[in-house]
C-alpha cells in the first residue's frame, strides 16, 4: 500500500482548504464524516479534535479515507475546486487516522454513556462488514449493549476478504475493531446465523433489536461453474484465497499463465492486479463496454494499465472453451458495439443499467481467448437461501432485504437492515451511512419502547416520526 | 532589465554599488562569507558585531528558535546569538581583506564595547583595518554581558557618550544601530546626532518571545532548561521595522542618512523601506531563510520596478511616500466607501460571511442554494475584512460612495 500524508504534507494541503461555511464537502460525505469540521480542527492545531471528529462520525474513517471514490463524494463538493483543485481530503482523513496510531490517542478510552437503561438492552449486529460495525460502533456509542455474529473466522467483511493488501493496509481494521473493543461491543467470529429463521430467534433469545447488515457474497457466474473447478474463481473466492495468503494455492493458476479477468469495476482491478502480482505472464481484463463506461475508479484504471494488464474492450464473454479432458484453454468472445444509452431503472439490479451506452453483440465477431485462468468479477448477489435466514422479513426478488432506506427498518419489528444486502452493491461509505442511519432509527424505537411500554402498537407509520 | 537604472546610492558619504547590505549577524560572520555574498551580488556589509578580547563571548545553544504560521516556516525568528565568537584579530584580517580584495563594495564594521574604553580602542582598530563605516551597536537585545547592547540604547547619555568617544578616535563615518525596544526611537537617534553620528540604522531585533514548550514550560528558544526574551526579527517584524525608520526619517532635526531593516526578503520590503526614508537596507533573516542568493531577485526586481515608473536613481526613491504619511487626525472622515464584490470570480467558500457577520458589520447574507453571499451595503463598515480572508484576489475591493450615501446604524437590542 502506497504512504500516506506525513504531517507537513497533511498540513500543507490543510492550509488550502477555505474553511468554508457550511462546508460543502461534508454535505458530499454520505457517513457525514464532516471533513469540514475535521479540517479546520486540524488547521487550528486541534489534532486530536481532528481525529475525534472523524471516529465519532465514521468508526471506519480510516478505511474510508483509503478506499472512498473521494473525487466522486467529498472532493466533488470541494470550494478549492473554483481556484486550483480540490482539498485531497481522503488523504488528510487517512493522516489523522494514522497519526492517531503514532501518538496512541483513542477517540473511545471512556464510555459515552453509561445509562442503567440503555445497557440493559441487547442488540444483535449480523455481518461484522462495514455495516454491521458501523451501526455498532453506533450503539455502543449510546450506551446499548452490542453483539456482532459473525459467520466467517474475523471480522471486517469485505475490508478482510474482499480488497487486496496492496490497496488496503489490514492496520487500519485491526485498529478500527480496537476502537470497536473499546466501547464494549462484543465481536463472535464463526457465528454464522443461517439456519432457518435464526434472526427472529435471536428476538426471543432477548435481543431487543436485530441489523441485518450480511452483505452480498455469492459471485454472480458468466455460466453456471462447477465450485471445484481449479481455474475459474469467482471475484469473492479469489481474493479470499489472496488476503488469507495462500498464495502458493494461487500461485500455481497464475505464475507463467494466462489469466482472464471478467468485469470493469474496482472488483475486478484488483483481481487482475493480484494476478498480475502472482506473477501471471499476461492478464487480459475482458470488458463488454468501452474505457470511459468501466464503473471502476479513474486512478485504479489506470493504475492497472500502467501496471501491464491489457484491456479487452468491446467484448462480451458468451462461454468457457475446454480441452477434452474438460480443463479450461479459452473464453470465447463476441465483439460489441455500443447502442444508446440504456434506462437507469427496471430490471434486476444486477441488470440494471445506469445511463451507460448499451453494449449490442456484433454477429459473426465471435473469437477464442486463449487462457488458463478466468477469474469472474462481475458482481455479487445474495445467497439464494439467505431469504430463510430470516423468513419473516420481506425480501425482493433477488433476495434483498426490503428496508426503508431512510431509517433501515425492515416490515418486521425489531429488525432492521443496512449496507449491500438492501441496496445492492455500493461503496463501504454508503454502508457505514447505512450502519449509523440504522443505529438512529434502533436507538429511537427503543427509546419510545421504553417511554411507553404497554400498549404500544408497532406501524412503521408512527415509526417514522 | 533597463540599463538605464542606476542603483547605486551614496550613504553618509560612502558610495554603494546598490542599497543591499548584510547586516550584523551569522551572514557576516567572517571574509570567506561575506566574500561570497558579494559574489552575489551584495553591495555591503555590516560585518558582524566585534568586541574586545577582554571578556570572552559565550553562545548559549541552541542559539534560534523558529517560528511557524501554519505550514509556512519562520514567518519570524527568535534568537540568543551573541557578538562574534571569534577573535578581533582575525576578524579584523578579515576585514582588511575584504577590502583589498572587494575594493568597491563597502564593509562596515559593526562594534559594541563594554565599557568607554572598548568603544575608543574598536573604533581605533577597525578604523585602521580598513572599515569603510563603523556600525555602533546600541541595540541588541539579548546580551549575556551586562551594560550593553540595547541596556545602553535606552540610556540616551550613554549613546551619546560612546558616539562621542568613538568620534574622539576616528575620520570613519559612524552609524548608531537603534533599538525599536523603546517609546521614541528619536530620542537616542538625537542622542547619536550630538555624540557625532553621521548615519542611522534600524531595527536591531524586537524583543520577543516566541513560543512556550508545552510539556517542559521552557519559552523558545530552548537552552538547557531555560528561555530568555530575546530578539526576534523576520516578516513578522517588517511593520514594526517600517514604522521605526519612518519616524526617523520624518524627524527633521537631525536629518541623518538611514540603513533600514526588519523583515526584508524580496525587492518589494526593500523598496517599501526605501519609499519611507531609507537609504540603504540590511538583511538576516531573509538569508537565514534562503540564503544570499534573494540579493539576485532584489536587484533585477528593483530594476524592473524603477524602469517602469521611470525612476533612473534609487535617491528619487527615498522617503517618496512620507508626504503621505500622517497623523490619523488628518484623514478626511466624510468620505466613505464600502467593500465592492464581483461575484463573477466567487468560488463560494462563504468565509466572507462568516466574519462579517462574526466581526465586521454583519452586512452579509448568505444565499445557501447558490453558496453566494449578498451584500447589505448599506450595513457595510468598509473594514475589508472580507477581503482579508477571500482566497480570490481581487474579488472584493473597496468603493468610494457618493456623499449623500449614509451607513446604516447598528441594530440595537434592548
Amino acid at each position: 500500500m502506497d504512504d500516506g500524508f506525513s504531517y507537513d504534507q497533511a498540513l500543507m494541503e490543510a492550509e488550502r482548504c477555505l474553511l468554508c461555511h457550511e462546508p460543502p464537502c461534508s454535505k458530499g460525505c454520505p457517513a457525514k464524516t464532516d471533513p469540514g469540521t475535521f479540517i479546520r480542527k486540524f488547521r487550528m492545531r486541534n489534532v486530536t479534535g481532528a481525529i475525534r471528529t472523524i471516529k465519532e462520525n465514521n468508526i471506519l474513517g480510516g478505511a474510508c479515507g483509503v478506499l472512498c471514490p473521494t473525487c466522486r463524494l467529498c472532493e466533488k463538493e470541494c470550494s478549492a475546486t473554483g481556484i486550483d483543485k480540490p482539498i485531497r481530503i481522503g488523504k488528510i482523513q487517512r493522516f489523522l487516522i494514522e497519526h492517531s496510531w503514532q501518538v496512541g490517542f483513542k477517540t473511545f478510552d471512556n464510555p459515552m454513556s453509561t445509562d442503567p437503561g440503555r445497557q440493559a438492552e441487547k442488540i444483535a449486529i449480523i455481518g461484522a462488514g462495514p455495516a454491521g460495525l458501523s451501526c455498532a460502533a453506533e450503539l455502543a456509542k449510546s450506551g446499548y449493549s452490542v453483539t456482532i455474529f459473525e459467520e466467517r473466522e474475523e471480522a471486517g467483511g469485505v475490508l478482510r476478504y474482499g480488497v487486496p493488501s496492496f490497496r488496503f493496509s489490514r492496520s487500519f481494521l485491526k485498529n478500527d475493531l480496537r476502537d470497536l473493543e473499546d466501547l464494549g461491543v462484543k465481536i463472535k467470529c464463526s457465528s454464522a446465523i443461517q439456519k432457518k429463521g435464526d434472526v427472529e430467534k435471536l428476538l426471543e433469545q432477548g435481543f431487543n433489536a436485530v441489523f441485518i447488515g450480511v452483505g452480498l457474497w455469492a459471485p454472480i457466474s458468466l455460466k453456471k461453474v462447477p465450485e471445484d473447478d481449479s481455474n475459474i474463481f469467482s471475484s469473492v473466492r479469489f481474493l479470499e484465497t489472496f488476503r488469507q495468503e495462500k498464495f502458493k494455492e494461487l500461485e500455481k493458476v497464475c505464475r507463467g499463465k494466462i489469466v482472464a479477468v471478467i468485469g470493469g469495476g474496482s472488483v475486478a482491478m484488483d483481481c487482475a492486479r493480484v494476478a498480475l502480482k502472482l506473477g501471471a505472464k499476461d492478464v487480459n481484463l475482458i470488458y463488454r463496454r468501452s474505457y470511459s463506461q468501466m464503473p471502476a475508479e479513474p486512478d485504479e484504471k489506470i493504475e492497472a494499465l500502467e501496471e501491464g494488464i491489457h484491456f479487452i474492450l468491446l467484448n462480451q464473454p458468451t462461454d468457457y472453451c475446454r480441452d477434452s479432458k474438460g480443463k479450461l484453454k479459452g473464453i470465447n468472445l463476441i465483439r460489441t458495439r455500443l447502442a444508446g444509452a440504456d434506462s437507469k431503472s427496471g430490471g434486476s439490479a444486477a441488470a440494471r443499467g445506469s445511463g451507460r451506452r448499451k453494449p449490442v453483440e456484433i454477429p459473426g465477431s465471435e473469437w477464442v481467448m486463449e487462457c488458463d485462468t478466468a477469474i469472474e468479477a462481475i458482481g455479487n448477489k445474495a445467497a439464494a437461501d439467505s431469504g430463510d435466514w430470516y423468513p419473516s422479513v420481506s425480501v425482493n426478488s433477488e433476495m434483498l432485504v426490503q428496508a426503508d432506506k431512510e431509517t433501515g427498518q425492515t416490515n418486521m419489528e425489531g429488525i432492521f437492515a443496512g449496507g449491500d444486502i438492501v441496496r445492492g452493491p455500493g461503496t463501504v461509505v454508503q454502508a457505514v451511512a447505512d450502519g449509523k442511519t440504522a443505529a438512529k432509527s434502533i436507538i429511537g424505537w427503543l427509546e419510545k419502547k421504553r417511554l411507553k411500554p404497554a400498549g404500544y402498537v408497532s406501524s412503521r407509520k408512527e415509526k417514522k416520526v | 532589465m533597463s540599463k538605464k537604472v542606476d542603483l547605486s546610492v551614496n550613504y553618509c558619504g560612502v558610495q554603494f554599488l546598490n542599497p543591499f547590505m548584510l547586516s550584523s549577524s551569522p551572514v557576516s560572520n567572517c571574509a570567506e562569507m561575506v566574500a561570497r555574498s558579494f559574489e552575489t551580488g551584495w553591495a555591503g556589509v555590516s560585518y558582524k558585531t566585534l568586541v574586545t578580547d577582554k571578556i570572552p563571548i559565550f553562545h548559549p545553544s541552541p542559539r534560534m528558535h523558529g517560528y511557524n504560521y501554519g505550514d509556512k516556516r519562520l514567518v519570524g525568528l527568535q534568537n540568543v546569538e551573541q557578538t562574534t565568537d571569534r577573535g578581533l584579530k582575525p576578524n579584523l584580517r578579515d576585514i582588511t581583506w575584504l577590502k583589498k580584495k572587494y575594493p568597491k563594495h563597502i564593509v562596515m564594521a559593526s562594534i559594541m564595547g563594554f565599557c568607554n574604553q572598548d568603544w575608543a580602542d574598536l573604533s581605533k582598530a577597525v578604523s585602521d583595518a580598513g572599515a569603510d563605516l563603523i556600525e555602533l551597536n546600541f541595540s541588541c537585545p539579548h546580551m549575556t554581558v551586562e551594560g550593553s547592547g540595547a541596556k545602553v540604547g535606552q540610556v540616551h547619555d550613554l549613546v551619546q557618550k560612546f558616539t562621542e568617544t568613538a568620534r574622539s578616535v576616528t575620520r570613519v563615518p559612524l552609524v548608531a544601530k537603534m533599538t525599536p525596544n523603546i517609546s521614541d526611537i528619536n530620542e537616542p537617534a538625537m542622542a547619536a546626532k550630538r555624540g557625532g553620528a553621521k548615519g542611522l540604522s534600524a531595527i536591531n531585533t524586537v524583543a520577543g518571545l516566541s513560543e512556550v514548550g508545552l510539556d517542559d514550560f521552557v519559552p523558545r528558544p530552548n537552552v538547557f532548561g531555560k528561555g530568555a526574551i530575546s530578539g526576534y526579527s523576520g516578516p513578522a517584524v517588517k511593520p514594526v521595522g517600517l514604522r521605526c525608520v519612518a519616524q526617523m526619517a520624518q524627524n527633521k532635526e537631525h536629518g541623518l542618512p538611514i540603513s533600514g531593516m526588519g523583515g526584508i526578503e524580496t525587492w518589494v520590503d526593500a523598496l517599501e523601506y526605501l519609499l519611507v526614508g531609507a537609504t540603504t537596507v540590511q538583511v538576516t533573516t531573509g538569508i537565514i531563510h534562503y540564503g544570499y542568493r534573494i540579493v539576485e531577485d532584489m536587484i533585477e526586481g528593483l530594476s524592473d520596478y524603477m524602469a517602469s515608473k521611470k525612476i533612473t536613481r534609487v535617491k528619487d526613491l527615498v522617503g517618496k511616500a512620507l508626504p503621505r504619511l500622517h497623523e490619523t487626525g488628518d484623514f478626511d472622515v466624510k468620505r466613505q466607501g464600502i467593500a465592492k464584490y464581483d461575484f463573477d470570480k466567487c468560488v463560494g467558500c462563504g468565509q466572507c460571511y462568516i466574519v462579517c457577520r462574526d466581526a465586521g458589520g454583519s452586512a452579509l447574507e448568505w444565499d445557501n442554494g447558490a453558496r453566494r453571499p449578498i451584500h447589505d451595503k448599506d450595513k457595510c463598515l468598509s473594514c475589508m475584512v472580507c477581503s482579508f480572508v477571500c482566497p480570490v484576489s481581487g474579488l472584493i475591493n473597496f468603493k468610494e460612495m457618493p456623499k449623500t450615501w449614509k451607513r446604516k446604524e447598528t441594530l440595537t437590542l434592548g
